[in-house]
This record gives structure tokens, sequence and C-alpha cells, in this order.
């Protein structure tokens, strides 16, 4: 009698998420999973609605799986996190377009130390275009 | 699953500890902790019947915690655990009625020859 509505991410305080990895592997009532956690159980209502995982049983009363719960948590907080692109190889970000381009006519200088200066132009908005490399293992530095 | 209504005793022994014997808020925290490991080792069968369970509480501590407990660590959690036995059966006395008073002053004994991971 699993229900999910509408699946959306849900702000989880940082004490939520320290403290839900200890829910023990059992069916706890959403006043219960709020005390353990130090929430209002109104907050814990709405992440239900939300999307958290619980159920109902035949007199309707909520019923919510600890460990389940503890892995939606971790999800909400993976969830929140950007998806990271690293740079490859003759890629610059340019602030203009505001998105990763593929540098241009790129040339490099020495900075100070391990560090490089590659400057080149973006091929959509033809703005100049400057990243950092590092010179050690670097494959945009001519080799030899 | 575990079985509820040992959650639920732990809850009642964690109130009775606050309100009558005034442990703070820190101490029912570390207590719950704890006690959770008596729940988890009870696992879906009453902690009225743990006299009989298969593998004793320190045995149960022993293998299933990774990241290894200090001597100290493991004589605190086997003495609120026995606590927390001593309050049920002064509490529920016919259902923990097979639950020998020896028996729950001895969980507190870490055996000879058991090694304590540090």
């Amino acid at each position: 009698m699993s229900e999910n509505q509408n699946s959306s991410n849900c702000r989880i305080s940082r004490n939520v998420l320290i403290k839900a990895p200890g829910l023990l592997p059992m069916l706890y009532t959403p006043r219960e999973i709020a005390e353990d956690l130090d929430v209002p159980e109104t907050t814990l209502r709405d992440w239900l609605n939300h999307g958290a995982p619980h159920s109902r049983d035949e007199s309707n009363h909520i019923w919510i799986d600890g460990k389940q719960f503890a892995a939606w948590v971790d999800s909400q907080r993976n969830a929140r996190k950007k998806p990271t692109h690293p740079l490859q190889a003759g890629e610059g970000f340019c602030m203009r377009c505001n998105a990763i381009v593929k540098i241009k006519d790129g040339e490099i200088r020495s900075v100070k130390g391990h560090l490089s200066h590659l400057k080149g132009k973006c091929p959509i908005c033809g703005g100049i275009v400057n990243r950092g490399i590092w010179n050690a293992g670097s494959s945009e530095l001519p080799q030899g | 699953m575990l079985d509820r209504q040992n959650y639920l005793k732990v809850k009642l022994f964690l109130k009775y500890s606050r309100d009558i014997h005034g442990r703070s808020s820190l101490q029912i925290s570390n207590d719950f902790e704890h006690l959770k490991a008596l729940l988890l080792w009870a696992g879906s069968q009453q902690v009225g019947s743990a006299h009989a369970f298969n593998t004793s509480l320190t045995d149960f501590l022993f293998q299933n915690v990774e990241k290894g407990l200090d001597q100290a660590e493991l004589q605190s959690i086997l003495n609120t655990n026995q606590r927390f036995l001593l309050w049920m059966k002064a509490i529920f006395p016919v259902e923990f009625q097979n639950i020998r008073l020896n028996w729950i002053v001895k969980i507190s004994e870490i055996s000879n020859g058991k090694e304590v991971i540090i």
C-alpha cells in the first residue's frame, strides 16, 4: 500500500541529514519519526506530501519505514547537489554565454610555479575566455 | 523489521528516565543510541524472551559494530541495557517473569578472552 505523491526536492536541515541514518529498520508513525529527527510533525507531513516513502494501513494510518525514509533523505541531499562537469582539455567557461565552450586560438603562458594561463576566444560570442591550468600532467600544454 | 513493542518500551524507559530520574537531554540521547543495540539484537522478537536468544548481547555487539568499540564504550552500552532490563523487570513483572535477575546482572559483564577493538 505504498503511496508516493508529487515527488519534488525538499529542503532538509543538516540536523535531519545527520540523524536520519540512525533510524531503525521498523515502521514508525509520523509523530515518532518527527520526535526522533527533532522536527515538527507538520514538517514531516509536508515531506510525506512531497514524496517521502510511506504507506497506509486499512485504517488509513500512515506508517514510515525507517530505512526507506533514511534513504529518501539521503537522495534529497544528493538531488540538491548540482551536477558537475569537469573541464576537458581546451575547454573554458565563457562568462558572456554562461556556458562551457571550446576555446578558440588558445595561448598558454606560464604564470607562477605550476600554474599556467590559457587565454583564447569563445567560438560563439567571440569574447575572451580565460582559464587557469596546472602544468603537471595537463594535456593542453605543448609536450616536450 | 524490528518489533515495535520493544521500541515503545525503550521510549517509555527514556521518558521515565527524563521525568523521574531527571536525566538530561544529552544523557537521554546517549541512552537511546545505546538501546538501539538492544533493539537490533532483539530484531523481531520480544525483549521479554531475551534470555533465549541465540547470541549474547556482547557477542552481537562484537559481530555487528564495524568501526570498532573501545572497552569503555562497550561497557557503557552494556550498563545502559542492564539498567533498561532491570527497569523493565520491575515495571512489567509478568512479561519479564522468565528473565532472571541474575541473568540481567550478568549481561554487563564482558567475557574474558574477548578481543576489544580500539
